[in-house]
């Protein structure tokens, strides 16, 4: 059970404060922050506990969200639970930060009301918060079009602000009542999250996909809406694949909203979208990998000089040759010793630097096409280089976004809306891919 | 226009203008105002001076300035409890209202009002809603119950709130049934005993009918709550995981590891054999491995879940081996975890696959996580056998790299695997021997010279090579030391020719120059045995090791089964049972996992002692036995130090073992060896690795032929002295076990200071000088409080007597029986060894006088389990005249009750260490029989306070 909330800025400034059980002073906050801030980085921060105080918090928006306990509950509880206020938060007031907290903080304070009742938490839900909520949420700013500092896909930053209206996706869902603010918008994405481990003998040796639905719903009026994925998409290891490039995924799992009578046969998820945002449907593959991996690495490592060691980096895009990749960057831990670099890059928008901190080089390639072969040459100095720190290079680490791409092939075929909006509504399907976790060993 | 103004900054006559906004007439200005307090009041601010006028706009139409006026109502009507009450009508008002949000609103805030008076008024609002035609207001009445509960427990019995509460249990609506689950649990908790949440079939299927169709929250409350039920069978048991198991693939993993959870513990009541067990255990798997694709910190606390799951049922996980593997940007916290499960799910199947994720670990750049891996690898070798050979040679690959780290890492591992595999790796011995300099962390300097030590036959330099680490004895860490001793005793024993001189240097390092008591009694053990039979000291020093176990860090299997229960709950994220962390009474019930269904049982459980992962293989002793057996050896084996050393099972084994190890040590020569084998008084300290089980070792020992064993027979079993009244001193040592030195002796307490009364008689020939005392440790922390004062030579055949003040602030150690205390007395021809029993009234202090109502409140406050009575016969004094000789002896009567001819004295005594005990002694006229009950929290001085009553009123 839940004991109190409060949400902090990242200076330790009080936004809001609840007590729900009586049973711990308003001291606790500054407790709270102390320990938070003498955390050391290997230290796990999720629960932490003084005296027979647990607290358990998130980081969102540069926020402190934290809930505090004395009786054994669940983490996961709480943890979802703190993600979710803070996701409606943004939903109620468009952004998340520290302004849009102080100014709505009647708002907030309504809102967990209605969310928890003396420690137990109620709902989360928007379709049923909104008949209890009064107060009209403030918008922190103006909307802009040339406001190009919160581009960005909710949830997920990309540069695809050509593509997407990205202004309207950080508006308040819940806009005056009345008046009908911004157009009828429904927002469908599909973000996928890619790890992979590449041997040094370029073998795949993981690959594990991590993808998720989510849909933010501007529209007023709940309706139903189908979507329809790729038809030919297999669930399940057991399931016999055919000769057509099937799709595949090992396990999903769905928002309770949505029903899946018509899932087994033709692969359509029915949803009544809630205003706001929401994950629909989360999915993973293991072990497999429908397409290549987006890329190979053939590096060599040598010694050069008495105190030199020379890594050659040559990397190809193995993405179709109209996709692009972009914000790529490659990360190479060299000897400790390391103390300078000298480096060699194809082209002028590439970047490479020698880490002092972390003791490594970074390489960072803005945009990618397909197809492609870029090449490296890096000198780095390492004074007193013996052959054994040579096995202090790699592996190499990749981080990248693929927009317009999903690695395991799921497409939304369709998206409609029954019965069909009377105004222009306006749908829109995005993909994207990140890395997770890209390691190429050496 | 924005809220950003309410946080600006206070001017003076802030709270008068506030004042005068809340009092405007406008509604607008008035909400303005309202929202102007409630921002200070975030911030901190004090704001309670406004509550009158604040109060005032409660009665409003307004929705939103009616919320925002209950929002500071909550907050400040505990500190002005009388102003609430203004607050009242309108809330009974509100009750009332058409609209249910207002009904609602003001039944939550009115619960959330902790003030004692509000209460009273909030009954009949409370019963209305309860039955409410809205399910919001029912919901929100069904949350006040506990709340109300929360402030005045007894009012909600009275009220029969608690009746009302289960019947909302079939409530229409699901989140009705949701909070009153929930409610109730909660009630349930603080009256462990009473049967509020009757949990049977047709309630369980009421609830399992609402999971359905409850929000997700709901869903928790409702699938923690099915974790507590029992199934009467495996029919049941099945049915409730069948319609449990669709709750995995919900989204909110919050819901999913509540279905674990149940599924978990019912799971243990199907039999193996079914085929739904195995459908399952198939299912289980891929939601935890879902859990891992959150962010960072839910996979924490997944993967200390997953860590208990896999010691509970690996079966479930085995082919998800993968999945643990470490990704690059994982932070550590998450890394270390992996890394512990992944050596888990390790068998011979996946090892190869291990294997090389570990190599490629061991090269990354963090120092904790490089070195767990090497860890890993050595455990690996361990557990899974047909891998040793390849995990050696990895591991000598590592080696190779010379990162100074992993080299000492390595080596601590690669001692362990030696242990495990005897004479199978010793060729790469050379190899550790080149990394020798590099060592500086003492735990591989400690393993390294074992490893010498050991092999010490097959290192042509090992002499050598040990002297090096001699040179700088004093500077080491006292593990070295050990380590250095006994790998030196073994070299000697094992090529005597060359190194004496190394032997005796070490020897006198250890024995002479060192103020480490376990480093010099070990010294001196070795110096002994070498001395008196070195054929002896070879077969008990070079003794075969039992092997170690694999699983050195597995969680003891009651504790790991009461964490299943608690699965998904912070217990499961610290690893410790909910009453470690939870203050008071609630939660800290324990639970259990049911047993198996019975028909299934017999058959069943040769199978389940198989997969239990606790199991060790019958020919490998378990770690705590382990550490006992390098106990006999005097090894000091590093990974197993930390073992806790104080359970009483422990000291159990330490005394059969060293029982034996003594026997076979004194053998035929026990006369000479039982006399020297005490050679420093503080041997009681400790030998070796477990300080503490050894004293104890020393007071079990049964008799030995004529060693130390005898000299504990004699102190038992002797009337004692009490107050002003001292028992004749009884014979404590004869003469004959103590080269002439015999001692008799009794104890006393004397104007609140304890005293131990001897007679030293020298029946011997010669002079006997310079004596000196040393207690045992004991349960009461008795200890000398001056040196013992023998100014004048103990001539032959004279005697002196002796008053020994004592202290009670020495070590405490339990002994058995509680009463016993062990002495050593040192003369200038030996020391010896004898076992007494003092009286317990010696430690009954003056200030033992407890208040009557203290009295009253503490008997009802200790459990009944811990009274007991007794008889105490053939006593012809009455109560008052009982009463003044108790008195004499600190035993306090408080009270005085007569009734129908019986005389009830109540008394209370205090311990020195601060130990109340209480006593009803009851005293019939005429009947020579007393009644004494008495009670304690401790219940074990029960036996020796009647003891003390009983001697008391004899004498």
């Amino acid at each position: 059970m839940i004991s109190q909330i409060f949400i902090l800025s990242s200076k330790g400034d009080h936004l809001i404060y609840k007590d729900f059980r009586g049973e711990a002073s308003k001291d606790s906050i500054n407790v709270f922050y102390e320990m938070v801030t003498a955390l050391s980085g290997d230290q796990p921060p999720v629960v932490m506990t003084h005296k027979d105080h647990h607290f358990i918090h998130v980081r969102q928006g540069g926020l402190y969200w934290v809930a505090s306990t004395k009786t054994n509950p669940s983490p996961f509880t709480i943890i979802e639970f703190l993600n979710r206020l803070a996701a409606l938060t943004k939903d109620y007031c468009g952004s998340l930060s520290e302004k849009s907290v102080r100014m709505n903080f009647a708002l907030i304070y309504e809102l967990l009301d209605e969310m928890v009742d003396f420690g137990y938490i109620q709902t989360t839900s928007t379709d049923i918060l909104k008949n209890f909520i009064q107060t009209e949420a403030v918008s922190s700013k103006p909307f802009s079009l040339f406001d190009l500092s919160n581009v960005g896909l909710f949830g997920a930053e990309t540069q695809q602000s050509k593509v997407a209206p990205s202004v309207a996706a950080s508006r308040p869902i819940m806009s005056s009542r009345g008046e009908q603010g911004g157009k009828n918008e429904i927002f469908v994405d599909v973000i996928e999250r890619l790890s992979v481990v590449i041997g040094s003998n370029g073998v795949l040796m993981k690959a594990d996909i991590q993808g998720e639905i989510r849909i933010k719903c501007f529209l007023p009026t709940c309706s139903e809406m189908r979507i329809g994925l790729n038809e030919e998409l297999n669930i399940g290891k057991s399931q016999l694949k055919g000769y057509s490039s099937a799709v595949r995924v090992d396990e999903c799992r769905f928002h309770q909203a949505v029903k899946l009578d018509e899932f087994d046969t033709f692969r359509i998820l029915k949803v009544c979208p809630s205003q706001g945002e929401q994950t629909v449907m989360q999915y993973q593959l293991c072990d497999e990998l429908l397409c290549a991996p987006p890329f190979q690495l053939f590096p060599s490592v040598e010694k050069d000089y008495v105190n030199r060691v020379l890594i050659f980096l040559k990397l190809r895009c193995d993405l179709p040759p109209k996709s692009t990749a972009l914000n790529v960057s490659i990360t190479v831990p060299v000897p400790k010793g390391s103390v300078s670099m000298s480096q060699e890059l194809s082209s002028p928008d590439q970047t490479a630097e020698l880490q002092p901190k972390s003791k490594a080089l970074l390489w960072e390639i803005p945009r990618f096409p397909g197809g492609a072969q870029l090449s490296a040459l890096f000198k780095v100095d390492v004074p007193g280089l013996s052959s054994a720190s040579l096995l202090e290079v790699g592996p190499v680490s990749m981080s990248f976004e693929l927009p317009k791409q999903t690695c395991t092939g799921l497409q939304i075929r369709f998206l409609r809306l029954s019965p069909t909006q009377t105004g222009l509504s306006q749908r829109w399907v995005r993909y994207v891919t990140h890395s997770d976790s890209y390691t190429i060993r050496i | 226009m924005t809220d950003s103004k309410y946080f600006t900054t206070t001017k003076k006559g802030e709270i008068f203008e506030l004042k005068a906004e809340l009092n405007s007439d406008k509604k607008e200005k008035k909400k303005e105002a309202v929202k102007k307090v409630i921002a200070s009041m975030t911030v901190g601010k004090d704001v309670s001076a406004l509550f009158p006028d604040v109060v005032n706009c409660m009665q409003t139409d307004n929705l939103e300035l009616k919320k925002l006026v209950y929002l500071y109502l909550m907050n400040y009507a505990k500190s002005q409890p009388d102003m609430a009450i203004m607050a009242v009508n309108t809330f009974v008002k509100d009750c009332e209202d058409p609209n249910p949000l207002i009904r609602a609103l003001a039944v939550r805030t009115m619960g959330c009002i902790r003030v004692d008076k509000i209460t009273e008024y909030l009954c009949e609002p409370l019963r209305k809603c309860l039955k409410d035609e809205d399910p919001y207001v029912r919901k929100t009445a069904a949350v006040c119950v506990a709340k109300l509960h929360d402030i005045n427990a007894q009012l909600v019995e009275d009220q029969g709130f608690l009746d009302t509460l289960k019947d909302l249990i079939s409530d229409s609506n699901p989140m009705v049934v949701a909070n009153a689950v929930a409610a109730l649990s909660e009630i349930a908790e603080s009256h462990p005993n009473s049967n509020l949440l009757d949990l049977n079939p047709q309630t369980i299927n009421k609830l399992l009918t609402a999971l359905n169709e409850c929000t997700e929250w709901g869903q928790i409350f409702i699938l923690d709550c099915l974790a507590n039920y029992t199934p009467r069978d495996d029919r049941e048991s099945q049915s409730i995981c069948e319609r449990v198991t669709p709750r995995l693939s919900h989204a909110n993993s919050a819901v999913v590891l509540s279905a674990v959870k149940v599924l978990m513990k019912f799971m243990e009541m199907l039999p193996k054999d079914l085929d739904y067990y195995g459908t399952l255990l198939k299912k289980l798997a891929p939601p935890l491995v879902t859990l891992l694709s959150a962010e960072p910190e839910l996979q924490y606390v997944a993967l200390r879940n997953i860590n208990l799951i896999v010691q509970k049922r690996p079966e479930i996980l085995k082919h998800e081996m993968k999945v643990f593997f470490v990704k690059y940007n994982d932070p550590i916290y998450v890394k270390l975890e992996k890394l512990d499960i992944m050596i888990r799910l390790a068998s011979q199947a996946n090892i190869a696959q291990v294997l090389a994720e570990l190599k490629e670990y061991a090269t990354e750049v963090d120092v904790d996580f490089v070195r767990k891996a090497v860890r890993a690898i050595g455990r690996c070798a361990i557990k899974v056998e047909q891998s040793a050979e390849r995990c050696v040679s990895t591991l000598l690959d590592l080696i190779q790299t010379k990162v100074n780290y992993v080299v000492q890492e390595a080596i601590v591992v690669i001692k362990d695997i030696f242990r495990k595999y005897p004479n199978k790796y010793e060729s790469v011995i050379a190899t550790l021997c080149e990394n020798l300099d590099s060592l500086d962390e003492p735990e591989a300097r400690a393993a390294m010279i074992w490893i010498v030590g050991e092999y010490a036959e097959r290192i042509d330099n090992a002499d050598e090579l040990l002297e090096s680490f001699l040179e700088g004895f004093h500077d080491e860490s006292t593990q070295v030391q050990l380590q250095l001793l006994t790998a030196i005793v073994k070299l000697f024993l094992k090529k005597p020719t060359e190194t004496q001189e190394l032997v005796q240097q070490v020897l006198s390092l250890a024995t002479q120059d060192s103020d480490n008591p376990d480093l010099r009694d070990r010294g001196y053990i070795y110096w002994r045995l070498l001395s008196t039979d070195p054929v002896a000291a070879k077969e008990v020093v070079l003794a075969e090791k039992p092997l170690i176990s694999e699983e050195t860090d597995l969680i003891e299997p009651t504790l790991l089964e009461e964490l299943i229960c608690h699965i998904g709950t912070l217990a499961s994220v610290y690893h410790k049972p909910p009453s470690a962390f939870v203050e008071g009474s609630r939660g800290v019930q324990h639970r259990r996992i049911p047993p198996r269904a019975g028909s299934v049982e017999s058959a069943e459980s040769p199978e389940v002692g198989q997969s239990g992962p606790s199991e060790a293989p019958s020919a490998v002793i378990p770690s705590q036995g382990d550490l006992l057996g390098d106990l006999l050896n005097l090894d000091l084996a590093p990974p197993t130090t930390t073992v806790p050393s104080v359970q009483p099972s422990m000291q159990m084994g330490a005394m059969d073992l060293l029982g034996g190890g003594l026997d076979s040590l004194m053998g035929d020569e026990s006369d000479t060896l039982g006399g020297d084998i005490g050679g420093s008084p503080s041997m009681g300290a400790g030998l070796g690795a477990a300080p503490t089980a050894m004293p104890a070792a020393l007071g079990g020992v049964p008799p030995v032929g004529g060693g130390l064993g005898d000299l504990f027979d004699l102190g038992g079993g002797v009337g004692m002295p009490t107050g002003f009244y001292v028992v004749p001193k009884t014979l404590w040592l004869p003469a004959m076990k103590a080269k002439g030195l015999e001692i008799s002796g009794t104890f006393a307490r004397r104007g609140g200071i304890i005293q131990m009364d001897m007679s030293l008689t020298n029946k011997a020939m010669s002079v006997m000088t310079d004596f000196a005392i040393q207690f045992n440790r004991n349960s009461f922390g008795l200890a000398p409080a001056g040196p013992l004062q023998v100014l004048t030579p103990l001539s032959p055949n004279q005697t002196i007597d002796v008053s020994l003040p004592l202290s009670t602030t020495g070590p405490v150690m339990k002994m058995e029986p509680l009463n016993n205390l062990q002495v050593a007395v040192k003369n200038n021809i030996d020391v010896f060894y004898f076992s007494c029993q003092f009286p317990l009234s010696l430690l009954f202090v003056e200030d033992g006088k407890m208040e009557r109502q203290v009295f009253l409140a503490t008997w009802k406050d200790i459990p009944n389990d811990n009274e007991a009575q007794f008889q105490i016969k053939d006593i012809h004094l009455n109560s008052d005249a009982a009463s003044n000789k108790l008195q004499g002896s600190n035993i306090f009567t408080i009270a005085k009750r007569t009734v129908e001819g019986q005389d009830m004295l109540y008394q209370s005594i205090k311990l020195t260490n601060s130990i109340w005990v209480l006593a009803e002694m009851r005293v019939q006229t005429g009947n020579p029989n007393y009644t004494l009950s008495i009670k304690c929290r401790a219940p074990e001085v029960c036996q020796f306070v009647y003891q003390c009553y009983e001697m008391v009123l004899k004498n």
